[in-house]
């Protein structure tokens, strides 16, 4: 793993009585692409913006690199920042725009020439140098404001819900072309995001953060497969999620079910199963209990085909299940109505103690 | 609405129908502006040839006589200089004093900035005669500033009937409409447009100067377009702080038209003072061109 390049260190922000990031910790290391995900509200932006400096910290260190730059105002951090509403200066042509941070350092006019022509070039804006913000669309402002952030080599970039403005079609195109200039500038990025498609897809480490709290930082995999907290598995992807009552040992009574679980339990917990990874049969075929999985009876209510997945809600006892099955040419064998055993492993079974 | 048939005959059904109630909604304040504003001019362009005979009887034959001789008097040209000039440094001084009000309450919200708002618009409610007799107390040499520069031993100052007091009390009593025109010029500026700038290295100085300046330039051009307007046309606040001692336009027109009764020279002067607004309104259509 390389070195830590961002060391955000038990930061807090409060706003009078409301505490809007509380206690956060967090290292990226150089050269990574971060994702802060995370609902709207969650203290992810304002934590972009005390690492760019925008707004102050009330208490805790940022260190880039083996610079505490905490108290250093925003001019002098040397951080690329891209915003959500891409903040293009109006009066400005691209070129212009571009040229903005580089004039403020003092580069010569032939220099600032070609860094300009280069940005244009990798973000693939030629022949719109002339133009003014207005004149472009989205995705082109978009591309400007990342050849903005980029032109003046800051030792890190933050980008703040960037694809957010994008229709679906361009928000794709627009997640590989950054990963790529990314991957390409090996520059440490921190990317601000509310979704959990673009935070797995784009990024090497994802911190899901959830009320002003950092709930895990880890793989994209990691996050997905093993999530730390019942929110984290809520948030990224799609789950099933029932109450139960544990007795300190490894199985739960989930109405007429009896559960096993990785591991004992005690106390209200929330027990958690991915959609694709239940597993239908007929009442005739049921797996054999051999303690590696899970199994219920339960009746199909709705089957709804959705493209690559197909989607059946399974009523169980007062539960109902949704089960996703990845469409295969052989279809479907069941129907609505059907009388089913559904079955998934003990690893499968996310249990969670809740918090008090 | 005569006129205006045939050009219905001709448009298609989409356009009628826009175009026949926008000419309906726009007649009576063009019947208004025709009788209130247009006549008028009319008739002091038809005043400004007539002759004043020696008793001040309006003599009605048609001379260029007042034109010319005005146009080669230099009392006049000096007058016209003098006018312009003083009315350009109290739009530059208001604006100067109001840019920083009208962008703290741009910036400010909720109740604190309803209160600013109105704390900005309350002189307007008050006559600008009672704000200008204000200033003769603050400014005369017994007044209040006099009176404060005699503690630490200076003065006394010369404040008042003369072009001083008539840019002090000028510039105050054109804040409002400076600030309220700046508030409406502000409605690009965001204040991201700032923290992009200060990301990429500028001082917050520079981002003044390189960002929110020229994107708060359409607000200033609005601005001291009226406050120029105003202050060439102001009369009762040179008048009473000028003291007949500071010959401008406006008070120039009155001085013609009612003591001296000369009506063909107050009638030269007025088309005049339409002509510096014509080119200063000239002037702020090519700013806001240059702008865009």
């Amino acid at each position: 793993m390389a070195d830590a390049h961002l060391v955000v260190d038990g930061v807090t922000k409060t706003y009078q009585a409301f505490t809007a990031v509380e206690d956060l910790s967090l290292t990226v290391p150089r050269g990574k692409l971060v994702a802060l995900l995370g609902p709207s509200g969650c203290g992810k932006s304002t934590t972009l913006r005390m690492i760019a400096g925008l707004v102050p910290v009330s208490s805790g260190r940022i260190v880039v690199g083996d610079r505490d730059i905490t108290g250093t105002p925003p001019h002098r951090r040397d951080i690329g920042l891209v915003f959500q509403s891409y903040a293009l200066f109006p009066h400005l042509s691209v070129a212009q725009n571009i040229a903005f941070g580089l004039k403020t350092r003092g580069l010569g006019r032939a220099e600032i020439a070609r860094k300009v022509e280069d940005a244009i070039r990798l973000v693939h804006l030629q022949g719109l140098a002339e133009r003014y913000p207005k004149q472009l669309s989205g995705g082109q402002q978009q591309r400007v404001a990342l050849a903005r952030a980029l032109v003046i080599e800051p030792s890190m970039l933050l980008l703040d819900e960037p694809l957010s403005n994008l229709d679906a079609k361009l928000r794709d195109q627009m997640r590989n072309e950054i990963r790529d200039i990314q991957q390409r500038l090996a520059i440490t990025t921190v990317f601000v995001t509310h979704d959990q498609v673009e935070a797995l897809a784009m990024c090497d480490l994802v911190a899901v953060m959830n009320q002003g709290r950092l709930e895990q930082v880890g793989t994209p995999l990691d996050v997905y497969e093993r999530p730390a907290t019942a929110f984290v598995a809520g948030f990224v992807g799609r789950t099933n999620r029932f109450e139960a009552r544990g007795r300190g040992d490894n199985t739960v009574t989930l109405g007429q079910a009896s559960l096993r679980l990785p591991r004992p339990v005690s106390g209200r917990i929330d027990i958690m199963i991915r959609p694709h990874r239940i597993r239908l049969h007929p009442l005739t075929q049921a797996p054999a209990a051999d303690g590696q999985t899970n199994q219920a009876r339960g009746t199909i209510r709705r089957i709804t085909f959705v493209g690559d997945v197909i989607q059946a809600d399974v009523q169980m006892c007062d539960a109902v299940l949704a089960v996703e099955t990845a469409t295969s040419q052989a279809g479907y064998p069941f129907s609505e109505g059907a009388e089913i055993v559904a079955s998934w492993r003990v690893d499968d079974t996310l249990a969670f103690e809740a918090k008090p | 609405m005569t006129a205006a048939a045939p050009a219905l005959a001709r448009g298609n059904a989409e356009q009628r129908s826009p175009l026949a109630l926008a000419a309906l909604l726009l007649l009576p304040i063009a019947i208004v502006n025709a009788i209130g504003f247009l006549l008028p001019i009319i008739n002091l362009l038809k005043l400004s040839f007539y002759q004043s005979s020696e008793t001040g009887a309006l003599v009605e034959i048609f001379t260029f006589n007042t034109w010319l001789r005005i146009a080669t008097d230099t009392f006049y040209i000096q007058m016209l200089v003098r006018t312009t000039l003083i009315s350009l440094l109290i739009t530059l001084l208001t604006l100067l004093v109001s840019y920083p009000i009208a962008f703290f309450i741009y910036r400010s919200t909720g109740a604190l900035r309803s209160i600013m708002v109105v704390l900005v618009i309350s002189p307007l409610l008050t006559s600008a005669v009672v704000r200008t007799y204000g200033w003769v107390a603050i400014l005369s040499e017994q007044g209040l500033v006099n009176n404060l520069l005699s503690f630490i031993g200076a003065g006394p100052y010369r404040l008042i009937f003369n072009a001083t007091g008539i840019v002090i009390g000028l510039t105050e009593i054109l804040m409002p409409y400076m600030i309220l025109s700046l508030m409406a010029g502000f409605g690009r500026l965001d204040h991201r447009y700032e923290e992009a700038s200060l990301s990429l290295g500028a001082s917050p100085l520079r981002t003044f100067l390189t960002v929110t300046l020229p994107l708060t330039l359409p607000g200033i051009a609005l601005g001291c377009l009226l406050c120029f307007v105003i202050a060439v046309s102001a009369f009762i606040t040179p008048q009473l702080l000028g003291g007949g001692r500071v010959f401008l336009l406006a008070t120039e027109i009155y001085h013609q038209a009612i003591v001296t009764l000369n009506w063909p020279v107050a009638a030269v002067l007025s088309m005049i003072v339409l002509i510096v607004f014509g080119a200063a309104l000239a002037l702020y259509a090519r700013a806001l061109q240059a702008l865009e």
